[in-house]
């Protein structure tokens, strides 16, 4: 540990952001650069501890604790090879993970926790900085085929681990650009697309071969896939959004939140928009429905298209500040989290639900809302109460629903291979293999919606169950298997 | 064998081992068993029970209820949960209550005692060691389970007759006929009025402590000071139970002929320990262990001679006394603090580690000091004329009072003898001496 007493010594800091008025005439990163010394006292502040529950936090099992060290003493190569030994793309979670590792960092019992994230975001920049990053091309190839489907995160982790071993991986993707929910969900001002690319690059020069416009059981053959490939992992995301089935649903300017910033992300990239497909927030009163990151990107998203106004609704009641008696550390804090996107513009509100959509001429004008107050039924449970006479009706002309998403698409591929799903409608599996034994699945098609890290841990994990069925072992890394020894 | 090799094995393994031994020697029923290491619910305490114990330790998950999260910082200061530490600012930050600890340790009882009525005992007593109703959970089918055996942990003890599992009898209080109270009343005159005694004792290895109830009257009735050199002047001959010389005063002169056990002169104070092997023996002194481990430990001041090697950790902690030895075990002088050793022979393992002061004189003609040296703290050197003479003067008196033979020889060549003598020295004890000298020098300048 570089210094015990660290944490005594300096207070928790992260680089400022933009300005928000400046930053939303733009789809820039809104973080400004950090001072080395500054990252140098913030990786002091670990405490190295006898127990790391940051190491648990992390769905990737990082080694933070001596990643930080080597920070913290400059050794730049040390802090790269520790960090990547576990995490593929640091570069993509350390700007856009909600850091559980924070969570339940030791620190974080008493004081504010080490900015583990910001560190990692450093050292995976200064890693490419220096050059560290070198296409990690394999010896020998093992003549297996590996078709990863979907591009995403848990995609990406997949095929990079794989091919680390020798096999030949295609991904195939059924959009025109790789990335997934990195490229086509995320916000440019949370991960700029610059990022995604040279990590793409970097995985053609390892040999990976990517395949876009590719939409596996529609425009390529599901049985060519099956006979062509050792091994299949399905990598598909959960990409059937949640619904909201009240009346005047159907009316225009109601639209699912990643239609929204799936285009916003398009648009950006410089592609041209049909005209009548074209969804902005520009001077228009918007309502976020929903309170998660989703809808957070979408309340930056508006912000940035100049809306008139911008609401966000939550279902849920207004969470505490801080941790209660039924979130104690180490567990995940249900506190009142302010996006970045918030602090830029937003009217948030909390146990509200949606009870109709108005509109004239076939387009939505306003939305009708009641309050709604949560109790504890009798079976335990915490139910919904709507408060008496707290209806009210706000003018809309942007309605955009982030209220999650249900399960991967069924309809061509996993319908097709006929994969068993579970009672939540995902992928159902066993370590990562489908009920067809050359089929695996990782990510949000296999766990259901949720963090890019989750994926990144999935593929890895995927990763070695494949390549234990194609080779019958593997040297692959998982997250209780280290190759490295720290 | 050494403690450091053969640490850190689960609870289950040596205290099986200790309790059908104790019960096989018919001891176990004199005996308390103990036994703690990640003791953390009801099932662990019957587990111990059933093995063998009748008491249990309970330590870190006490301290977790107290809200330690296993830093591993505890000797650091920096606790951050404020539990080991003594930074005001960190304390503040401890959240324990004893209540809790209270809570904690009623739960364990209520689990133990729900376990213990499954199986059917009423009391601790009954449960202790009764290794038969303990049966090998098959289930968990991993592959380093294949080749274990269990059943020599879970062998049941067979009880002679009259025997318990647990213990049952009383320690006897000290037998009145014993070595040390006939030592007590033979040296009554020096000790109340100054008449020099001078005795010779057969001794066996069940007299223990001998030596130190005499010093506690010399004590009580003298003080630090003690007596006059040899004014209690005692030959021993046989073999001596454990901490032979205990606490010796000033003005006692041991004089055994024959062996000791472990504790050899343990917080030796003042007095003189002589130990040689017993005349008729035939075997080569400085080629045998003559005196147990941790001999001279925490000793504070006194001088002894030893015709032969002794066990490990010898000198451990020795703050002022004035040794001679022919050989020792592992860790000799380790935290020594004070007073002279000198090694005729060779030295164990991690020699000197954590030795502060003090100096040792180590004879070393195959140049193995430096390999079996911890050098950490300490450094060589070759004797200067001062530290010379008083290596000399010691091995003289070694000579004078044990006949050594190895002692002799190396007088006789003493010019050689001293280019194989290393100094070996704590660096900042060295520092701390120079700079007492140059300051008396500079004393003697300005005053003299």
């Amino acid at each position: 540990m570089g210094k015990p007493t660290g944490f005594l010594e300096f207070g928790r800091e992260l680089p400022a952001n933009r300005d928000p008025k400046s930053r939303i005439e733009d789809s820039k990163e809104i973080q400004l650069k950090f001072d080395a010394e500054k990252l140098n006292k913030q990786a002091a502040r670990c405490m190295d501890c006898g127990v790391p529950f940051c190491h648990n936090g992390c769905p990737l099992g990082n080694n933070i604790p001596e990643f930080n060290d080597a920070v913290y003493e400059e050794d730049w190569k040390e802090a790269a090879e520790v960090l990547f030994s576990t995490n593929n793309f640091p570069e993509f979670t350390g700007r856009i993970c909600p850091a559980p590792c924070e969570a339940s960092c030791v620190l974080g019992i008493n004081k504010p926790p080490v900015t583990i994230e910001q560190i990692e975001k450093e050292i995976a920049e200064k890693a490419f900085e220096l050059g560290l990053v070198q296409p990690n091309i394999p010896r020998n190839r093992t003549g297996k085929k590996v078709a990863v489907i979907g591009s995403g995160p848990a995609g990406l982790a997949a095929a990079a681990q794989l091919n680390s071993v020798g096999h030949t991986v295609n991904v195939y993707e059924r959009s025109d650009r790789i990335g997934g929910l990195l490229t086509y969900g995320i916000p440019d001002f949370k991960l700029e697309k610059r990022i995604v690319e040279r990590r793409i690059k970097h995985m053609r020069q390892e040999g990976i071969v990517f395949k876009t416009n590719c939409d596996i059981g529609e425009n390529v053959k599901t049985a060519d896939i099956m006979d062509q490939y050792d091994a299949v992992v399905v990598c598909t995301g959960s990409t059937i959004p949640r619904d909201l089935p009240v009346p005047g649903r159907e009316l225009d300017g109601v639209h699912f939140a990643m239609d929204f910033l799936t285009q916003e992300n398009q648009r950006v990239a410089g592609d041209k928009i049909k005209p009548q497909d074209v969804v902005v927030a520009t001077d228009k009163h918007v309502l976020v429905i929903g309170g998660g990151d989703t809808g957070s990107d979408c309340v930056g998203t508006s912000n940035r298209h100049k809306a008139k106004t911008v609401t966000q609704i939550e279902l849920l009641e207004k969470p505490q500040l801080e941790r209660g008696e039924k979130d104690p550390w180490p567990l995940w804090p249900v506190v009142l989290r302010t996006s970045s996107s918030h602090q830029e513009g937003c009217e948030r509100q909390w146990a509200m639900n949606t009870m109709a959509f108005h509109g004239m001429e076939g387009k939505v004008s306003s939305v009708e809302l009641v309050e709604v107050e949560w109790v504890v039924a009798k079976n335990g449970r915490q139910k919904m109460a709507e408060v008496e006479n707290s209806a009210k009706i706000i003018p809309c002309d942007l309605a955009l629903l982030a209220i999650g998403f249900l399960h991967p698409q069924h309809t061509g591929l996993i319908a097709q291979l006929g994969l068993e799903l579970d009672n939540r409608g995902n992928v159902l599996c066993e370590n990562y293999r489908t009920s067809n034994e050359k089929v695996f699945a990782a990510g949000d098609a296999r766990r259901g919606q949720s963090l890019v890290v989750w994926a990144i841990s999935e593929g890895r994990e995927a990763a070695r169950s494949v390549d234990e069925f194609l080779m019958g072992t593997s040297v692959l890394e998982s997250k209780d298997r280290s190759l490295l020894r720290v | 064998m050494s403690s450091l090799r053969h640490t850190g094995l689960p609870w289950e393994l040596g205290l099986a081992e200790a309790h059908q031994t104790l019960v096989q020697a018919r001891l176990r029923s004199r005996m308390v068993l103990q036994t703690d290491g990640q003791i953390r619910t009801g099932r662990d305490l019957a587990i111990a029970t059933l093995l063998g114990a009748e008491e249990w330790g309970v330590a870190t998950a006490a301290l977790v209820v107290e809200g330690c999260i296993m830093m591993r910082k505890c000797h650091t200061n920096t606790c951050p949960v404020g539990v080991a530490t003594q930074n005001p600012e960190l304390r503040k930050l401890f959240t324990g209550k004893a209540d809790e600890v209270v809570n904690m340790f009623h739960f364990l009882a209520d689990d133990l005692r729900r376990i213990m009525a499954q199986l059917g005992f009423k009391t601790i007593n009954e449960m202790v060691g009764q290794a038969n109703v303990l049966k090998v959970n098959e289930t968990p089918n991993h592959w380093k389970l294949k080749n274990l055996n269990l059943q020599p942990i879970l062998e049941q003890a067979v009880l002679a007759n009259g025997d318990t599992h647990h213990n049952s009898s009383k320690q006897k209080p000290l037998d009145k006929e014993a070595l040390g109270y006939k030592l007590r009343a033979f040296s009554k005159s020096a000790i109340e009025d100054g008449i020099a005694v001078k005795g010779e004792f057969p001794i066996l290895n069940i007299d223990r402590a001998v030596g130190t109830l005499v010093s506690s009257d010399i004590a009580q009735k003298h003080g630090s000071k003690g007596l006059p050199e040899n004014s209690i002047d005692i030959k021993f001959i046989g073999s001596a139970g454990q901490s032979f010389g205990a606490f010796a005063s000033k003005g006692i002169r041991f004089e055994l002929e024959g062996e000791s056990n472990d504790y050899f002169g343990k917080g030796l104070s003042g007095a003189t320990l002589i130990v040689y092997p017993d005349k008729k023996s035939k075997f080569v002194p400085h080629e045998n262990i003559i005196i147990g481990n941790v001999a001279f430990y925490g000793a504070t001041s006194g001088e002894a001679y030893i015709n032969g090697v002794a066990g490990e950790r010898f000198c451990v902690r020795n703050s002022g006394a004035r040794v001679v030895v022919e050989g020792l075990g592992d860790h000799g002088c380790e935290y020594m603090t004070g007073g002279r050793a000198v090694i005729l022979g060779a030295i164990g393992r991690n020699f000197a580690a954590g030795m502060s002061g003090g100096v040792a004189y180590v004879f070393d003609p195959k140049d193995e000091l430096s390999a079996n040296c911890n050098m950490e703290m300490v450094e060589f050197e070759s004797p200067d004329a001062e530290q010379q003479a008083e290596i000399r003067s010691m091995i003289e008196k070694h000579v004078g009072e044990t006949n050594s033979m190895l002692a002799k020889s190396l007088l006789k060549n003493w010019k050689s003898t001293l280019k194989s003598f290393k100094t070996v020295m704590p660096t900042d004890y060295k520092r701390a001496l120079e700079l007492k000298k140059s300051n008396t020098k500079r004393e003697q300048l300005t005053h003299g």
